[in-house]
């Protein structure tokens, strides 16, 4: 008897718990989230921001612009490259700045393609991270070439002297990848944003009025432009994915298809793609939790329900990760081969063998260790400090496969560490650029998909079976 | 425009150009070096890129030792230069087709003038051989009068590596071919070669039996350094012959 | 307005039911599918209002694309290496590598498939347009509004729902 008045009372009042909890159960109408949008958007940025704004630009034009200047004034001689380490942290930014471009296709393309409906708030925010980030890569490996002036040699175009690039260089498979990655997700990230543009062009004023009027492309939102847009979202959710993957996979054959010892390995394609997939969530949950503390009205839209969720994907590929790295580990210790051998000593006990053991605390250890307890998945400080401890993991996991690796050869004459030089202020810059793309583009485009989250609002309800109330979702497509 | 039948895959196990070298006379006197130097036209570094490990040298002078201080026992040294591999591994990773197989030589050319710097060859490179032009070296001021006119000189961001003189090739080439012949065995040598005081380096034509080069290097006791990698090596070594 | 014989309406409607039910008004009064069309702020399916089926091409022209950079592919993979003025030959790796052409092959037509299906959009949806149409705000505020364009049709009859 008293066990059904519990129940009774919980039912009373989980209807106002859900709401609370689950943005899809807690609609408002479609004008009043339109105008949170806009004024999250339109916000008169404070002092803070504009320091903030000023001192990254300064830090670019400084550390990227300039430096990378007199990279090309002097050579690769101002980086810490030598012999062996022919590879340094330009590469490393480049394969770290392309798995934090991951996450964004991974929350979009394979979110949207399983109907994950926690994915419509932050689709856009994390698909603006796969722009942007492809943005630094691309960045990173131009400050990588010796002659960047010539990169356009590594561009298929017919030329006279009837050259075509080797396509047998895993480099030249990048290029192809990389390109068709950075195009596509840009592409698809401007489908899904015209509706929003046309609603921003709507409600707006003065020359912002005509950056939207040309942005949207003279969008209405008829029968024929819905249809097209959708048929072609869902062509781009299913195609990217395998894209992704490629280009991921290419990135890891930059290494595995090389004969050193700690490269040559069957199982870097799969590794690199998880250990991508690792730091691209941990980026977005800080990305998620920096855009619901500092911006008005996102607290509505980005809710504890979706960092709880991005926490268990965290926690999913973290696992996935480790069993990567073991299986990669186990048979590259096994094997025997004497420069491996030697390779794996000097990872663990060389003069950085602590950023060996920080990769694995930080990838491992970490996550596991705050990622299972539901409430402090939901807290956001704590989820983006996991992020960060993430993708600093997973910095150093890619400064040991790359720079610490080639340390060891089987030419023991010209072993020698690796110092970093241009390129510790240069990859800063990278990172100053990245915070500075997404700080403006908060100003300029909508960061959350109204319209999807109207449809998400739409197809969710609460139902009654027995007296328990769920959660049930329509499929309105 | 080729036609697919006239592309021939040369990969037999034996090159064209070959080298022995004994390490058991070598004295390390790096005269070879410094020869190398001259002939190609290689920059001169300097004191601290040199102690960084960017000695832009096509052959080094490897020295190792055995035991722990004071038991310490010298082993013989090792000249190392490009290994001119058959089959080599920093030909397919380069994206602009800068180091190609040469198939009239059967050597590992590097096109200079093609290369953008992505330094993936030299990372691929077991024998860690290979040099890059990290900065623009300066040569003072009499060294500039000594370039040899026969050698391109290379600039900041390019990789470069021994050719096996191949400068020195042509030239012979050229000179049998006027006169109506094919290259000798012993007509020329490359500049280590030449300027090594104890005759530990021999370079001569592997694809004829009867040249020293291939006597020496049928002799036996020789090894082709990371022959496990297959990468078919033309640079013969003794050791402890 | 009297002098064209086209109307023009836009009847703004707060949600789907009272959307649906002028479509089947108007349909009542001889009004044909093909004069009519739904404008909204969220995509609404064509079941939902009774509409007929909504005809996209782009499919067809990702389709397309992806043929023409299989096509682009092919051309990288299997004849550049014979453009070249004399053979190039890298290791003992043949002419046209195996493996890599499966990747050369697979990014170019992704490419070509990607590209076509964002042009398509364009290409099916007359973008961009700035031409001024019948539009209202309150569209994007998630109100559903009917755009008929009728020749010869009586304008105050239409009116009436």
């Amino acid at each position: 008897m008293s066990d059904n008045k519990t129940h009774a009372d919980h039912g009373a009042h989980s209807a106002e718990h859900f709401r609370e909890k689950h943005l899809m159960l807690d609609p408002l109408p479609r004008g009043q989230m339109n105008d949170m949008v806009m004024e999250s958007m339109l916000e008169k940025p404070t002092w803070k921001f504009w320091i903030i704004f000023a001192f990254l630009s300064v830090v670019v034009a400084y550390f990227l612009f300039y430096k990378w200047g007199v990279l090309i004034a002097k050579g690769q001689g101002e980086a810490g490259v030598m012999r062996p380490d022919y590879w340094g942290i330009f590469l490393v930014n480049t394969v770290f700045w392309i798995g934090i471009s991951h996450a964004g296709t991974f929350i979009s393309a394979i979110l949207r393609v399983f109907k994950a409906e926690f994915r419509r708030p932050f689709t856009r925010a994390a698909e603006l991270m796969t722009t942007f980030g492809l943005v630094q890569a691309g960045f990173s490996i131009f400050m990588h070439l010796g002659r960047v002036w010539l990169f356009y040699w590594l561009m298929p175009y017919p030329n006279q002297r009837m050259l075509w690039p080797n396509l047998h260089s895993p480099l030249t498979w990048d290029l192809l990848a990389i390109t068709t990655y950075l195009l596509s997700s840009t592409m698809y990230l401007f489908l899904p944003l015209i509706p929003d543009m046309a609603m921003a062009r709507d409600r707006s004023t003065g020359w912002r009025k005509n950056f939207y009027r040309i942005l949207a492309l003279g969008f209405r939102g008829t029968e024929g432009e819905w249809t097209h847009l959708r048929n072609a979202m869902n062509i781009f959710a299913f195609a990217i994915i395998p894209v992704m993957f490629s280009v991921h996979t290419i990135v890891s054959w930059d290494f595995a298809a090389a004969t050193r010892p700690g490269w040559s390995s069957t199982i870097f394609g799969p590794y690199f793609i998880v250990g991508a997939l690792h730091s691209g969530m941990g980026a977005a949950a800080i990305v998620l939790a920096v855009i619901q503390g500092t911006m008005k009205h996102m607290k509505y839209f980005v809710r504890g329900e979706h960092f709880d969720a991005i926490g268990k994907l965290m926690l999913i590929i973290s696992m996935a990760w480790a069993y990567f790295f073991f299986n990669d580990y186990m048979v590259q210790w096994y094997g025997g081969d004497k420069w491996t051998q030697q390779m794996l000593h000097f990872h663990e006990a060389g003069p950085l063998g602590w950023m060996w053991f920080a990769m694995l605390i930080c990838n491992i250890a970490i996550p596991w260790a705050i990622l299972w307890n539901a409430r402090w998945r939901a807290t956001p400080w704590l989820i983006a400090t996991v992020g960060i401890a993430i993708n600093i993991g997973m910095w150093f996991e890619r400064y040991i496969i790359i720079p610490i690796s080639v340390t060891i050869n089987r030419m023991p004459f010209t072993w020698r560490l690796y110092q970093p030089g241009i390129e510790v202020p240069m990859g800063i810059g990278t990172v100053a650029l990245f915070i500075l793309l997404y700080m403006a583009a908060s100003k300029l485009i909508p960061l959350i998909p109204v319209w999807e989250v109207q449809e998400g609002q739409m197809a969710h309800e609460l139902k009654k079976f027995g007296r328990e109330t769920v959660v049930s979702v329509s499929e309105l497509e | 425009m080729i036609r697919p039948e006239e592309i021939k895959l040369s990969s037999e196990e034996n090159g064209k150009w070959g080298m022995v070298i004994d390490q058991d006379i070598c004295t390390g006197c790096q005269a070879c070096v410094a020869a190398c130097a001259m002939e190609n036209n290689i920059s001169f570094v300097g004191e601290e890129d040199s102690g960084y490990g960017r000695a832009m040298h096509w052959i080094r002078i490897e020295r190792f030792w055995e035991g722990e201080y004071p038991e310490v026992k010298m082993t013989p040294r090792q000249p190392m230069l490009c290994q001119q591999c058959g089959h080599a591994t920093c030909e397919p990773v380069c994206p602009a087709f800068a180091t190609v197989h040469s198939q009239a030589e059967q050597l590992n050319l590097q096109v200079y003038n093609r290369c953008v710097g992505t330094r993936y060859c030299a990372n691929n490179c077991p024998y860690q051989v290979r040099a890059f032009n990290w900065r623009d070296y300066q040569r003072p001021e009499p060294l500039s009068n000594q370039l040899n006119p026969d050698v391109t000189v290379r600039r900041m961001g390019v990789m470069e590596k021994c050719t096996f003189c191949i400068q020195r090739i042509h030239k012979a080439q050229d000179q049998a071919k006027a006169e109506g012949r094919e290259v000798q065995d012993g007509e020329f040598t490359t500049a280590c070669a030449q300027a090594c005081p104890a005759s530990a380096i021999v370079f001569g034509r592997v694809d004829n039996p009867e040249s020293l080069v291939s006597q020496l290097a049928h002799k036996g006791h020789g090894v082709k350094h990371l022959e496990e990698l297959g990468t078919l090596p033309n640079v013969t070594y003794f050791k402890g012959g | 307005m009297t002098e064209s014989k086209v109307v023009d309406l836009l009847a703004v409607f707060p949600d789907l039911e009272p959307a649906a039910n002028a479509i089947e008004h108007l349909r009542a009064l001889g009004v044909h599918d093909e004069c009519m069309n739904v404008i909204s702020g969220i995509p609404v399916t064509e079941a939902m209002l009774g509409r007929p089926h909504q005809w996209t091409n782009v499919p067809r022209i990702a389709m397309g694309g992806a043929l023409l950079g299989f096509g682009g592919g092919f051309f990288l993979a299997f004849i550049s290496p014979y453009l070249y003025p004399y053979p190039v030959q890298v290791s003992t790796q043949a002419f046209i590598p195996g493996p890599p052409t499966v990747v050369v092959l697979f990014e170019l037509t992704m490419l070509g498939m990607l590209i076509s299906t964002f042009v398509g959009v364009f290409l099916d949806s007359f973008f961009p347009n700035y031409r001024p149409m019948k539009y209202v705000p309150e569209i994007s505020d998630g109100k559903i509004a009917i755009l008929v364009e009728c020749p010869n049709a009586d304008e105050r009859k239409l009116r009436m729902p």
